[in-house]
């Protein structure tokens, strides 16, 4: 093939015949914007976004589907383009949420909220774990705060999160077909594809099956290349964007793959495929185990000895030394076990050590079906007493057999019932968190980079087996670091087969690292039908606790929720709040009320689904018990006469105002009530409001319905109406409560707002909820919720709330209901035909 | 923080031993390993077998006036459930100790023994004093695992209710006695579990919650309702109570009110109340997140400022959470409050000690997380008011420790949410409810009160001691005669040793 020459922007390009004018252009660093294109797909030109002009050729062309030809002259920006590609994107964007890139308030809510809100739906960026990453955000940024001309039309499908380890939201999906076509093209049968036509097309599984039915291999590819945050990785998916990126492999089992590590402040965030092929798949283990092994927050972390029945705790060299001073004892009678899994470099030393003792070793293989077979052998031997003493790598052998023995060590990961056997035991680091390089069984050797810091004490076990070498005085083990080491290995021979093809099927996983069952520490790979030491049942009686009379999702996110509780409901008064625990094992979380009937003994409240225990509360369902429901709690708001009050509210707030408005109307107030949300299908309790106030005014952020804005924009208006405002309440997020006391301060309007920091126990016991108002600390709890907004510290109080965030994200949860697995649309939190869309 | 309840070691010395019999050393108790403890939340002393109860039990003389006794805040028979343990009579021992303690198993390892019955024993006027404590753990220990107690008594319905607010120490003891009184207990707990501080402040190393519960389902036995997530003042006021339908109210809320240093960057993310930091690891069991919900802290290098029980029981807690511990006193060692066991056990686990030390403020990064603690060193000058010698700074001794967390522990002040709301109930200039020494009774009649909402923070022991008082006192409000008592023979108090 001969190369061709054309015309892009003015500037002559050279390219080898076949190629797009995407590519022509690409190679010219010229950039047209793109979104279902990708690199490694084969043109779809599904999204229009990457339309040139060509002269003589009329109409808009899509670049990524056209070839470039001899001669051709293309332009790529001109107004028209630039206008036909905004429309393009307003169209994707209008059945997308999109009311974060058209705010008024982006600049100063992702200056005060740099993180993701873990909601349930994304229905803005900020709610969107994809929002750091996300292409089509990019896009829609850079092209303007251009008023959307068309309406915002939210689908409403239910969020799916009932398969292991991904999460699919596809109400945020543009139908630019990556996903399916990378799945057709890793696996050649996809598991996804477009269902259904025109207006109710979306991405699925065949009937709906669960992606574990449906010929899934759980690559992840397509969460991997899908441009919006419709696909996620449920452990990675809060940590935000990774911030290290390094080539590495996966050593679980005998295939070896290659891998990206991808890490955020050392920490394995994920580990993804290296290239979008099926020939740098990983298989489920390789993808979404690996990261999850390697956070299990059971890693051993500190060296321990045995004393008497007891395991002590102690330092590395109090350790070393005992098994130094004991193992020469045994030269012939000891056995050195290690897994296939762990470095070339760490196999080496720990043959070094076998050697110079005198001492048997047994690598032990990855495999299917367990180790015990691969250990038969051994095992017996043990028993016959052909040893005495063992260096054990991992969970290979039980506690009877190692108590036993005269001596042993255990040096692993994770617990173990074996590891109760043991002399000592030496906490080791693992896969990602160790250096070294790795032969797989076609013979390639791959390099593993240390870029996660291993847990508490632990260590690499090259370091460890030359730490204790070198106490037993033993002479070959000077090394500095596993490079050292590397150079000396030569010629290992390369894993045994491993006994299936993983990354192709999810019953021929791998089922245990270093003879620990992978699905004792990766719960969720039992749903592949992956062997697992049965959990302990936490039994609670159903018969105590409140119990849920209603549950609807009112509008995305927003669960209206009816308890019995009659001691709350009899005492109940506007402003106050209860502390509710979904379970015995649940935090204690507060929440306004909305209404209560001390007749009926029912108590209302809108929770909106932002993190774990939210999510736990709107997943009970009607008839099923909160265990705890504590209160009413906080100072009431006084329902005095004051003359126009306005009273704004935002996501729950729009629910806590509703008794505020009407107990001060009751007491003889002029109530202008003001409610905000990004986009108007968000709203909701608005026929009620209307029935407490005098005025109900409407602010949307995308300006969708009433005033474009927030409640603060609204306020200035009435105040320049000419509206003489006696007090101003706000209730709702902190940036919402913060943005509005901005706004009254200059007008010098006496505003409240309820703080909501984090708290503990809500009866002024702990102090969780100290905030400082003018100057003085104060207890939210007792002596809130509301205060001057004006007085209020409010950077202390957006950093005392994000205290815990890391923790929040490690607490979400990642264990599948198997139940729902079989039949995915039985249960599950969805919006369905309860939601009110207005 | 727990006060000084007698001089420490007032009564020792000088008087001789009064017996010949030979002598038997003060049995040690089997304790687990520091090494290995300062990693878990297991209990630390594992208690005495029955051979050593028996040997210990031995050693007590018998004394016909007993200074144990009076020694003890609600006057247990001593002699009389030791020399039951002696003969073997387990079960028994402990019947004679539930006559004037409702809850012996938590008594024996919080009391501060030292200071109280222990310091009066004869034998400690030469040697080592009878291990009072552990013995009387031991019997109860003994009779819950081994079943067999016979349920007490109770004496007919009387009709009577009676509101009980507050399920800690004090608030159980008056349920107890009110309830085998045959009156009708409604106990209104805050928290969503019974059990007040020794369930969300007193470490599972220390008092293993499994025992309270115990004790709390020994008094639903007896008919006691307990309402959790009730909370007099915010859910229903006193007065509302005593309108609807009970005949007496009992306040025993505790002091629950954190105290705060009142320095700069207390408010940063880092610093916390005892109350917060040991309600989140013991109440809300955050060591065991996520399988529990509740966001654990997770520290690196702890401060804790202050020198009494909360105070040792934060520093040793932070130990098992992985962090290096290290407390920050501004009296020196013989002023701290704690339990002396207390301080030796997280001496022990290697928890640090900055004596005559006063913070100064707290250091912070950009983000408002600890980063230190800048200090003063002091000296002792003249006593004050609670005859300890005054602490007066150094000039010009400043010093930074480095820390990630701090916790403050320098005391709690009564809970104010009941005498908030209900105006008649009149209380001190530090919140404490006033009442009559003698009936515990408070300016509201009707309206009773005791235990650390009465005197102030204090012990366990006390607040029980003011519970029984109360339970006789309301009896007396409500029938107008003496309660049934189970052994009316309550030792003299106005017997003095020597
Ligand atoms: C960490 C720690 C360690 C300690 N160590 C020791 C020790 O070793 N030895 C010792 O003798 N003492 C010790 N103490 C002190 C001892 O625990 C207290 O003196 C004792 O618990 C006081 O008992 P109480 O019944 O008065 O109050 P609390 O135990 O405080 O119980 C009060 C209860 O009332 C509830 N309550 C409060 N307000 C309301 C309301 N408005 N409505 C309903 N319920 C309400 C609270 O939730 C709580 O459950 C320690 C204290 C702490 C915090
Ligand atoms: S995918 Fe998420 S981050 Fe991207 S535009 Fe949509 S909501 Fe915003
Ligand atoms: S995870 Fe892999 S196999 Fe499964 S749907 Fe996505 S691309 Fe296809
Ligand atoms: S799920 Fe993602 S990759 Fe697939 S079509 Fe939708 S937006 Fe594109
Ligand atoms: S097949 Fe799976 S377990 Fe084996 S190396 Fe590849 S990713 Fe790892
Ligand atoms: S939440 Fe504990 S004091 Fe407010």
């Amino acid at each position: 093939m001969g190369t061709i020459s054309l015309t892009i922007d003015g500037q002559g390009v050279e390219v080898q015949e076949g190629k797009t004018i995407l590519q022509a252009s690409r190679e010219a660093g010229i950039v047209i914007p793109t979104i279902c294109d990708h690199k490694d797909l084969n043109p779809y030109g599904a999204c229009r976004m990457c339309v040139v002009e060509i002269e003589g050729v009329r109409g808009f062309p899509t670049s990524c589907t056209t070839p470039a030809s001899d001669g051709m002259v293309v332009k790529t920006q001109s107004a028209e383009l630039t206008t036909l590609r905004n429309r393009t994107l307003e169209l994707m964007l209008s059945g997308h949420p999109n009311s974060c890139l058209v705010c008024v308030h982006r600049e100063a809510c992702e200056k005060y909220r740099p993180g993701a809100t873990k909601a349930g739906r994304a229905t803005r960026c900020g709610f969107c774990s994809n929002r750091e990453e996300c292409s089509l955000r990019e896009m829609a940024l850079r092209a303007g705060e251009n008023e959307l001309g068309l309406p915002t039309l939210y689908s409403a499908h239910n969020v799916e999160r009932s398969d292991p380890f991904m999460d699919r939201d596809y109400n945020l999906c543009i139908l630019c077909g990556r996903c399916w076509r990378i799945c057709e093209k890793i696996h050649g049968k996809p598991a996804i594809s477009i269902i259904n036509r025109g207006k109710w097309a979306r991405l699925g599984t065949a009937f709906h099956k669960s992606h574990v039915f449906s010929g899934c291999t759980f690559c992840g590819s397509c969460i991997d290349i899908c441009p919006t945050g419709t696909l996620t990785d449920r452990f990675a998916r809060w940590y935000g964007k990774p911030d290290d990126r390094n080539l590495s492999a996966c050593t679980l089992c005998a295939e070896g793959c290659s891998l990206f590590a991808l890490t955020k402040s050392r920490r394995l965030v994920a580990t993804r495929m290296t290239s979008f092929q099926w020939e740098a798949s990983l298989c489920a283990l390789g993808r979404f185990a690996l990261a999850q092994i390697v956070n299990a927050p059971e890693r051993l972390i500190r060296p321990a000895v045995q004393e008497g029945e007891d395991q002590i705790p102690c330092d590395w060299d109090t350790a070393l030394e005992l098994a130094a001073s004991e193992l020469p004892r045994f030269t012939e009678s000891l056995a050195i076990v290690v897994s296939e899994s762990t470095t070339r470099e760490d196999r080496f030393l720990y043959a070094r050590l076998a050697e110079r003792l005198g001492a048997s070793l047994i690598v032990v293989p990855s495999s299917r079906n367990g180790v015990e077979k691969e250990l038969q052998g051994f095992t017996a031997d043990l028993e016959k007493g052909r040893f005495r003493a063992v260096i054990s790598g991992g969970d290979f052998l039980s506690a009877e057999l190692l108590k036993g023995l005269n001596f042993s060590v255990v040096i692993d990961c994770l617990p173990s019932s074996g590891a109760r056997g043991a002399k000592v035991v030496l906490p080791a680091a693992v896969l990602s968190e160790v250096e070294g390089t790795w032969r797989n069984v076609s013979g390639e050797v791959k390099e593993l980079p240390a870029v996660s810091l291993p847990p508490g004490q632990a260590r690499p076990e090259w370091q460890i087996i030359c730490q204790l070498a070198q106490k037993m005085g033993l002479e070959g083990f000077e090394f500095k670091s596993a490079r050292e080491v590397t150079s000396l290995v030569g010629s290992d021979p390369a894993p045994r087969p491993f006994d299936g093809e993983p990354r192709r099927g999810l019953r021929q996983l791998p089922s245990r690292f270093r003879g620990h069952l992978a699905a004792d520490w990766v719960r969720p790979l039992e749903a592949f039908g992956m062997p697992s030491t049965p959990l302990e049942e936490m039994t609670e009686s159903s018969k105590e606790g409140f119990e849920i009379l209603e549950r609807r999702e009112v509008v995305p996110n927003m669960y209206f929720i009816k308890i019995m509780a009659p001691q709350v409901a009899k005492f109940a008064k506007p402003g106050q709040f209860v502390i509710l625990m979904a379970r015995e094992t649940s935090e204690r979380s507060p929440f306004t009320l909305v209404d209560w009937n001390g007749a009926e003994g029912t108590i209302s409240l809108i929770i909106e689904e932002v993190g774990r225990s939210s999510r736990e509360l709107i997943s009970l369902p009607v008839g099923a018990r909160v265990a705890h429901v504590s209160g009413p709690l906080g100072m009431p708001l006084p329902m005095e006469k004051k003359g126009t009050v306005v009273l704004g509210g935002g996501c729950y707030g729009i629910g806590a105002i509703y008794p505020i408005a009407r107990g001060l109307r009751e007491a003889g107030n002029h109530v202008i009530v003001v409610i905000e949300a990004s986009s108007s299908y968000l709203l909701f309790m608005e026929d009620e409001l209307k029935t407490v106030s005098d005025e109900l005014i409407i602010a949307t952020k995308d300006g969708s319905r009433g005033t474009r804005g927030g409640v603060q924009e609204v306020f200035v208006n009435l105040v320049q109406r000419g509206v003489d405002v006696a007090m101003f309440v706000a209730v709702g997020c902190t940036f919402m409560m913060r943005m509005a006391a901005e706004a009254t301060k200059p007008l010098g309007i006496p505003t409240l707002v309820a703080l909501n920091p984090i708290m503990v126990d809500g009866t002024g016991m702990c102090g969780a909820c100290r905030v400082s108002i003018e100057g003085r600390t104060r207890f939210a709890c007792v002596d809130g919720p509301f205060f001057d907004a004006h007085g209020v510290d409010w950077d202390e109080l957006f950093s005392r709330r994000s205290a815990y965030s890391r923790e929040e994200i490690e607490a979400m949860p990642q264990m599948v209901d198997l139940n729902a697995l079989i039949h995915p649309h039985g249960s599950g939190g969805g919006c369905g035909s309860s939601c009110s869309h207005r | 923080m727990a006060k000084m309840t007698e001089e420490k070691t007032g009564a020792r010395g000088g008087a001789q031993a009064k017996s010949k019999k030979k002598k038997t050393p003060r049995q040690p108790m089997p304790e687990q390993d520091p090494r290995r403890r300062r990693h878990n939340f297991e209990e630390v002393p594992q208690g005495y077998s029955e051979e050593t109860a028996i040997l210990e039990a031995g050693r007590c003389l018998q004394c016909k006036k007993a200074g144990c006794i009076q020694g003890c805040p609600v006057n247990i028979h001593i002699p009389g459930f030791i020399g039951l343990i002696a003969e073997g009579r387990f079960v028994e021992a402990l019947l004679k100790l539930k006559e004037q303690n409702a809850l012996p198993a938590v008594c024996g390892r919080v009391c501060p023994q030292e200071s109280q019955c222990e310091a009066l024993c004869i034998l400690g006027k030469k040697g080592e004093p009878v291990a009072i404590g552990r013995l009387e753990r031991f019997a109860a220990d003994y009779a819950r695992e081994h079943g067999g107690v016979p349920d007490p008594e109770q004496a007919p319905a009387t009709g009577k209710k009676i509101a009980v607010i507050g399920a800690g120490p004090a608030g159980i003891t008056v349920a107890g006695e009110l309830a085998r009184w045959g009156h009708d207990v409604v106990i209104f707990e805050a928290l969503h579990l019974a059990g007040g501080v020794l369930m969300y402040g007193i470490p599972q190393f220390r008092l293993p919650k499994e025992i309270v519960q115990y004790e709390i389902s020994s008094l639903q036995k007896l008919g006691v309702e307990i309402r959790t997530d009730y909370i007099i003042g915010k859910t229903q006021t006193v007065d509302q109570l005593l309108e609807e339908d009970f005949d007496a109210v009992f306040i025993g809320t505790g002091a629950g009110l954190p105290v705060f240093l009142g320095i700069p960057g207390e408010n940063a993310i880092g610093v916390f109340s005892a109350n917060e930091f040991l309600t989140r690891v013991n109440l809300m069991k955050a060591y065991d997140f996520p399988k529990y919900a509740t966001s654990p802290i997770r520290p690196r290098q702890v401060i804790t400022v202050g020198g009494g029980n909360v105070a040792m029981d934060s520093a040793r807690t932070s130990l098992r959470l992985g962090a290096g511990s290290t407390i920050v006193y501004r009296r020196s060692r013989s002023e701290m409050p704690a339990r002396a066991e207390e301080i030796h056990h997280a001496e022990e686990e290697g928890v640090e000690f900055h004596l005559l030390t006063n913070p100064v403020r707290i250091l912070t990064d950009e983000k408002n997380h600890v980063t230190g603690m800048e200090c003063l060193k002091m000296e002792l000058g003249e006593p004050d008011a609670s005859g300890r010698r005054r602490p007066i700074p150094v000039e010009g001794s400043n010093f930074i420790i480095p820390a990630d967390t701090v916790i403050i522990s320098i005391g709690n002040q009564p809970n104010p949410l009941v005498p908030q709301t209900s105006p008649e109930i009149e209380v001190t200039r530090k919140g404490t409810i006033i009442t009559d020494p003698e009936t515990m009774m408070s300016s509201k009649p009707g309206v009773f009160a005791g235990g650390d909402i009465v005197s102030g923070a204090a012990t366990v022991i006390s607040a029980m001691g003011q519970g029984k008082k109360a339970a006789r006192a309301i009896h007396r409000y409500l029938m107008g005669e003496d309660p049934p008592e189970a052994n009316p023979e309550t030792p003299d108090n106005d017997t003095q040793e020597d």
